[in-house]
């Protein structure tokens, strides 16, 4: 196990090196480049929340950056499980060539996707800095713990679903359907509220979902520290998928060069 | 632990005991969940009339090389070579019985995969080096001598995408033999390119062999197989059939070579 680590660091120069190449052709001839990361989660909330503000009877400016933050964690999060379970399809080259730790793969695509998603969170940041200013304190230190919970959850999940998809090639597709179905009974765009009013409470407090976003909900829409319930379900989360994807691949890791 | 970065000691050794190795045939035939519910639930094979079989690469294979030793290895296509190689770079799990490589492996084969078509050469020379473990540092330190070696001239600063396959396999081959290791493991790689750079890569390679303390080489060609090796394996259908000094090895590989000929002829 610990062996298997020190593998993983010593070749941090090489998934460092791929997840900054996939950023790199993501933006490669593009005006914007990377700003897109934080223009087109803004555009789509501008228009969402338009809409959405008036069915709900709710300030736009209050709204909005609500759906920005639910957006911004949600698009990393099927980016991390779609993408991820490519990775080892995606780097078939490089499987075929040298035995490292396949981990290094998912974890590469996470590590693009934090990227980005540390880029769009600057259009949330600046966002709610106007318009609420009033929550800016301390308590937006908890929102950076967001970043490793994100790394901890999308990393395992990854590698699990990478392991199932090299081997069962349907799986991307349902994957979209399945985050599909999960955004819908979730507080993503939802506010929690419109959830307790239709009698659906369960979806809000026993969802992993819900608990992950107050980790940057709490402190920065409301100015206060997420709870030590919503830290729970995280760690809940990591340990679920990590434990998962070690029992997973301590058979399957061997093998996967069979299916590529 | 993987059985290609075991320890690096002093005496590097290649040991394996009862060696087998098994393509299963599920990786061809299961690539769908449809597939995999239907078979559970019909309980019979799925095609019997062109059913695919798990592929039996390697059968108990014993095998012991020690430092210095130069090992040829012959056999028609399909009898087991390139798998062979495989399992001792660590990129094949074997089946059954137990594989011993102790030394650092440097394995040439595949060469012209995982360029990055977008990147320029020069960006793909470090490329590689990272995916081949070794240091940013290094690989700057390297650079010159390997744009030198390549003798791609402008095009090392154009994208991969725009070169021709040779230019391809020049470039690879030039970063991958930038490095030696004790253990090296080779699958027909001389053969590159033109008349000027087969010359220069077949001194290259030379230069390999000689820093390693083994050398697994895998070839069709009898001449550089003799002139190269020591000892040579001769391989049939995933079963080691000999083991001896390479004359009498390529002298046994010939007779089975014959026999299949007259076989085929009546």
């Amino acid at each position: 196990m610990s062996s298997y680590a020190t593998r993983i660091w010593a070749l941090r120069h090489f998934w460092v090196h791929l997840a900054l190449s996939d950023l790199r052709s993501r933006w490669r001839r593009s005006y914007f480049g990377i700003l897109w990361s934080v223009i087109q989660p803004l555009a789509t909330t501008l228009m969402l929340s338009f809409v959405f503000a008036h069915i709900f009877h709710v300030a736009m400016a209050d709204y909005a950056p609500y759906v920005l933050s639910g957006m911004i964690v949600w698009d990393f999060m099927i980016a991390s499980a779609v993408n991820g379970s490519q990775s080892f399809i995606q780097a078939d080259a490089y499987i075929r060539q040298c035995a490292h730790p396949l981990a290094i793969y998912p974890l590469r695509t996470v590590l693009g996707n934090l990227i980005a998603l540390a880029a769009a969170s600057t259009g949330l940041i600046a966002w709610v800095l106007l318009a609420m200013p009033q929550h800016f304190g301390w308590c937006w230190l908890a929102a950076l713990t967001l970043f490793p919970i994100l790394a901890g959850i999308g990393w395992p999940l990854a590698t699990l679903l990478a392991y199932f998809a090299a081997r069962f090639r349907d799986l991307p597709h349902s994957l979209g359907l399945l985050f599909q179905a999960m955004w819908f009974v979730s507080p993503i765009y939802f506010e929690p509220g419109t959830f307790r009013a239709g009698n659906l409470q369960a979806l809000v407090d026993y969802n992993p979902v819900y608990h992950l976003l107050q980790i940057v909900r709490a402190p920065l829409l409301h100015g206060s520290w997420p709870s030590a319930e919503n830290y729970a379900y995280c760690f809940g989360m990591i340990a679920l998928f990590s434990s998962l994807a070690w029992l997973v691949g301590r058979k399957a890791e061997r093998n996967v060069i069979f299916y590529l | 632990m993987t059985p290609a970065q075991t320890q690096t000691g002093p005496s590097h050794r290649i040991a394996l005991r009862d060696v087998d190795l098994v393509y299963s045939s599920l990786a061809f035939k299961e690539r769908s969940l449809k597939t995999l519910a239907l078979r559970t639930l019909a309980r019979r094979p799925a095609a019997a009339v062109h059913d695919v079989h798990d592929v039996h690469a390697l059968k108990g294979l014993n095998l012991e090389i020690g430092a210095g030793e130069r090992v040829g290895l012959l056999g028609h296509n399909g009898a087991g070579k390139t798998s062979l190689l495989k399992v001792l770079a660590g990129l094949y799990p074997i089946a059954a019985g137990s594989l011993r490589v102790q030394g650092q492996v440097r394995a040439l084969f595949d060469l012209s995969l995982g360029f990055e078509p977008d990147a320029s050469g020069r960006e793909n020379i470090l490329y590689r080096g990272l995916l081949l473990g070794l240091n940013p540092a290094f690989m700057r330190r390297m650079e010159n001598e390997i744009v030198a070696f390549a003798d791609l001239g402008e095009f090392i600063d154009y994208p991969v995408k725009t070169y021709s396959a040779g230019m391809q396999v020049r470039l690879a081959f030039a970063i991958s033999t930038a490095v030696g290791g004790d253990v090296l493991l080779l699958d027909e790689v001389i053969g590159a390119g033109d008349e000027a750079f087969m010359k220069k890569a077949r001194e290259r390679i030379r230069s390999l062999i000689d820093q390693a303390e083994i050398l697994v080489l895998a070839s069709h060609d009898i001449t550089s197989l003799r002139s190269l090796c020591e000892r040579g394996l001769v391989l049939d259908h995933g079963k080691l059939v000999f083991d001896g000094p390479i004359d009498a090895a390529v002298a046994h590989y010939r007779s089975t070579q014959g026999a299949q000929g007259a076989q085929a002829g009546t």
